[in-house]
């Protein structure tokens, strides 16, 4: 019979520690890898009970039998609810890890349930069973739970009760959130730095930067100082699996490194996880690994400070050793085949291998991938110990199982087959496959981290760029990327994002219909594309969006947005109001959606619940610039100038290329009677946007409101030309040369101007002039005209 | 401009009704800035029920004829349409006949706009305020009242479901002297 770290000798008498029978720890190592070895080692010396080793059997015995017993049980439960958790269901991972907490309270186990609940969408839950817990995984997922159940105090002070935030990136990065979600911008901003410099792939944190408009050059944020740090993630990954290191070294080598190569965020996006996939790639610690830590934690000190000028600052570290002694020519030519033919090579190579290399290979991409701490062990099979740190009644000794990671068969299946739909991307999935034998291969880390980071570094620009809406920047940036990752929905979505900005609808309008093509139940961005549908007028193809969108997803607020876009177009404002709520209700930190909850309430009139709805989205997020725009309109229509004139100042400081925003600031300017700064602006509008025909109408009623006649007709004629349909720009034309008494042309115009069906009242009043022609001296009212 | 329904020979006939409100995109219905008022009622069928949007509850009068409905805007506003809901069928002796329609900025001075007559109404009846002059399409006033002369086989009180009130849409860009009307210029009015 064997029981883990016993076995029983042959007479079935005693039961002898299998790490006395080693001689050597090479033995030792290979007897806890392989216990069956044992018995051979047993016939081998010819052990009887006069071994010294022996465990007196009246004492300990059963004691022992029970332990082993409880730890059997133990690990059977662990692992049925890791496979649980991996396989989504929860319902049975929380029962049985219920099951198992009852039975063996230890903080490991706790952690356990906490996952179970939170992904079972039970964070109270979690909340309640982890408070108090001290340990820094536990007080990850304790602020985790907070963080959603909206407790954002608690989730601060879970995070900050220790020097180090639990988690590393992770942990900074949903510090970074909390500090966000209550207004702390700076705070917010020094957090998600920090999360970058502890996880160059944590996109979401560069995002969120982006969006606060405290983003760095991404050539710098994804540069060397990345570099390094991913590899020497990797580095550290790998001492992991090479057997035999033990928990303490775990925990005295560099802290952050383990952190990173630990914890993964929920927030990971897509390209994300393939991309952590080359993270598997690891190499021996080569000696100069020493300095790479000291310089990155140095740089780590620094980052601390002061934002991107301190990331040029970065010492110029040695390239790694690595690449330049141990190129392999054959992983060489692998590397550098791109595509579909790179991952057959790598999959066929992969099957040559032992068993063995796989399996470990297999563990270290699993271990990567996964969401929970490196220091628990669940094996798959039962001869893995369950350790946890609190637990002194184990075999001290293996606590170097520790070391190994968790094996999840099932996890690697689902996340592989994720990674590989989730982009399309040119970066190969097997990539992380270990080519040849035990040796890791160094170049091929390198390779593919600058692989890595080239991407990032393309889409963080242009990303930025678009935040910081210089929109033709940002498209050219997104040209260089190769056609597999242009054609993906979140390129697109930034790309149709460009042109809305820049007020191009049509071309826009082509990208989101590819993209919704491609994609249908990708909803993000379908907001976006359903105001471009809104601008275009397309009734039809908005309401079949609107109703495929929620036909997708009821719970998803762009579904509602998009229903809320049909109804306001075809004018039904209260329709448009409900469902704009809608989407309110099922997010509420849904910036757009209050926007236009606004926009519907000024078009109803109700401008102070307008106003309310306005100042909502910007208390959420200050740099929705469309938000600005819409308060300004506002205090536009209830005739308050100097404060409309200061929300499109706010508005322009965010987005300073607005040729509408220019013109409605150059209106407010006018209205106020700043009319040289009022003309400025309209120049400033036509320049930002030579198709924008209203700047030039807005600039020739300025100037017919100060008198200059010549100047506003001259304009007004050029535009007849590039608009001739538009009545409005008859009719003033005609209003003017009344004015100067050319009454035939006044005639004429207005006539036009009546031709081109104006509104009802625009007709009434186009009429009224048209006779008052007849008689120039009488008195006109203010109203008519 | 509205939809009428049928009209006779004679001026200011109106016949029929329509089930559904069919009204025209560029107005707007301006009822929601007034102050609602009647010049009598019956318990349980006040003026509330004239704004509920139900049609199955309406407004009954209690006392002499001319009946009043009121209805009282803070600053002058066009109008266009009035829109009626009575049904012969259900209300018969209640059923109003002849309707005038009155405008001005107060009690003191309310001149008559319109006159209509109805002949068995059954739906929304639609009134508009417009005159044959393209330069009287809309009432500019303060307030409207719409008075129920006489009603149906000479009932005494009046019912009246529902009643909507129709302005012109206010020029969506601020402060300009006129709308916009090709997509060019409207695509670039708005941010959204």
């Amino acid at each position: 019979m064997l029981i883990f770290g016993f076995v029983q000798n042959p007479e079935r008498q005693r039961f002898i520690r299998l790490r006395d029978l080693a001689r050597s720890p090479r033995e030792k190592a290979r007897l806890l890898k392989f216990p069956l070895a044992a018995r051979d080692l047993l016939l081998r010396d010819n052990l009887t009970h006069t071994h010294p080793s022996f465990c007196s059997p009246n004492a300990t015995a059963p004691s022992l039998l029970v332990q082993f017993r409880r730890q059997n049980m133990e690990t059977l439960l662990a692992n049925c609810v890791e496979k649980n958790l991996t396989q989504f269901m929860f319902s049975n991972a929380i029962f049985l890890c219920e099951r198992l907490l009852a039975q063996f309270p230890s903080e490991v186990n706790l952690q356990l349930l906490a996952r179970c609940y939170l992904s079972n969408s039970q964070p109270y839950s979690a909340y309640y069973i982890l408070k108090g817990s001290k340990t820094p995984e536990s007080r990850y997922l304790f602020a985790f739970s907070c963080f959603k159940l909206d407790l954002l105090g608690e989730a601060e002070s879970a995070l900050l009760s220790t020097e180090q935030v639990p988690g590393g990136a992770a942990g900074h990065y949903l510090l970074g959130l909390i500090y966000r979600y209550a207004g702390r911008k700076n705070s917010s901003i020094q957090q998600f730095r920090m999360a970058l410099s502890c996880d160059p792939l944590c996109w979401e944190a560069y995002a969120e930067l982006c969006s606060l408009g405290a983003a760095g050059e991404a050539s710098v944020v994804f540069g060397n100082v990345a570099a390094q740090r991913l590899q020497k993630t990797n580095v550290s990954q790998r001492i992991n699996f090479s057997g035999g290191e033990t928990m303490d070294h775990l925990i005295d080598s560099d802290k952050v490194s383990k952190d990173t190569c630990v914890w993964q965020t929920e927030h990971v996006s897509g390209e994300n996880q393939q991309d952590l996939k080359v993270k598997q790639l690891g190499a021996e610690i080569p000696p100069d690994s020493d300095k790479q830590c000291n310089g990155s934690s140095h740089t780590n000190g620094w980052d601390l400070k002061t934002p991107s000028p301190v990331l040029t600052q970065v010492l110029d570290a040695p390239p790694p050793m690595l690449y330049k002694n141990m190129r392999r020519p054959e992983v060489e030519g692998l590397m550098y085949v791109h595509g579909e033919s790179r991952r057959k090579f790598m999959s066929e190579e992969e099957s040559l291998e032992a068993p063995e290399e796989s399996g470990r290979r297999r563990s270290a991409r699993i271990a990567a991938r996964r969401k929970i701490p490196l220091f628990h062990s669940y094996g798959k099979d039962s001869h893995v110990l369950h350790h946890s740190p609190s637990e002194s009644n184990g075999v001290p000794s293996l606590s170097s199982m520790i070391g190994k990671c968790r094996i999840q068969s099932s996890k690697e299946a689902t996340t592989s087959g994720q990674s590989i739909g989730d982009t399309g991307s040119s970066v190969d999935d097997e990539q992380n496959s270990n080519p040849r034998g035990s040796s890791p291969n160094p170049f091929s880390l390198m390779s593919g981290i600058s692989e890595v980071l080239n991407l990032l570094k393309i889409l963080g620009d242009g990303h930025r760029h678009l935040l910081m809406y210089n929109c033709q920047e940002a498209l050219l940036i997104y040209q260089k990327l190769s056609e597999k990752q242009y054609n993906t929905h979140w390129v697109l979505m930034q790309v149709g994002k460009a042109y809305v900005e820049l007020q191009d609808y049509f071309n826009a309008d082509s990208v989101f219909t590819l993209a919704h093509q491609k994609s249908p139940y990708a909803l993000e961005g379908m907001d976006t594309y359903s105001t471009v549908l809104y601008h275009l007028k397309e009734e039809m193809r908005l309401g079949y969006l609107a109703q495929e969108l929620i036909a997708v997803d009821r719970l998803s607020p762009e579904s509602w947005c998009a229903s809320g876009n049909y109804y306001s177009l075809r004018k039904d404002h209260e329709a448009a109001l409900k469902m704009f709520r809608r989407a309110i209700q099922l997010n509420d930190r849904f910036t757009y959606a209050h926007t236009l909850c606004g926009h519907e309430l000024a078009a109803l009139e109700d401008f102070e619940e307008a106003e309310r709805c306005y100042r909502k989205a910007l208390s959420i997020d200050t740099r929705h610039y469309n938000a600005w725009y819409g308060l300004g309109m506002t205090y536009l229509h209830q005739e308050k100038f100097e404060f409309a004139q200061h929300q499109f100042q706010m508005a322009l400081q965010i987005n300073p290329r607005s040729s509408v925003i220019l013109c409605y600031f150059g209106i407010a300017l006018h209205e106020s009677k700043r009319n040289d700064e009022a003309l400025k602006m309209m120049e400033k509008a036509i320049v930002a946007d030579a198709r924008n025909p209203l700047s030039k109408y807005f600039k020739a009623n300025i100037l017919a409101d100060l008198g200059d006649y010549h100047r506003a007709l001259e304009v007004l004629e050029e535009l007849k030309d590039s608009a001739p349909h538009e009545s409005s720009v008859h009719a003033l034309l005609g209003k003017i040369y009344k004015q100067v008494k050319l009454y035939d042309k006044a005639v004429l115009n207005f006539g036009t101007a009546l031709d081109l069906n104006p509104s009802p009242s625009d007709t009434v009043k186009i009429k009224a002039c048209m006779e008052r022609l007849t008689v120039p001296n009488e008195l006109e009212t203010e109203e008519d005209l | 401009m509205a939809t009428e329904s049928s009209e006779s020979e004679e001026e200011g006939k109106i016949r029929g009704g329509n089930d559904k409100l069919i009204v025209d995109d560029d107005l707007r219905e301006m009822g929601k800035n007034a102050a609602w008022s009647v010049s009598s009622c019956k318990p349980g069928n006040g003026v509330n029920t004239l704004r509920d949007d139900n049609l199955e509850t309406y407004w009954q009068s209690d006392g002499l004829q001319p009946h009043l409905i009121n209805i009282q805007f803070q600053k002058k506003v066009r109008l266009q349409l009035v829109a009626l809901y009575v049904d012969f069928k259900l209300d018969e002796s209640y059923t109003p006949s002849k309707i005038s329609v009155r405008a001005g900025d107060g009690f003191h001075n309310l001149k008559e706009v319109k006159s209509v007559e109805l002949v068995k109404p059954s739906g929304w009846v639609s009134i508009s305020l417009s005159g044959a002059d393209p330069r009287e399409t809309f009432v500019n006033t303060f307030m409207l009242q719409i008075a129920m002369l006489s009603n149906h086989l000479n009932g005494r009180d009046t019912h009246i479901r529902q009643i909507k009130v129709y302005g012109p849409r206010p020029n969506p860009i601020p402060r300009q002297p006129f709308q916009f009307t090709s997509t060019e210029f409207i695509t670039y009015s708005t941010l959204r």
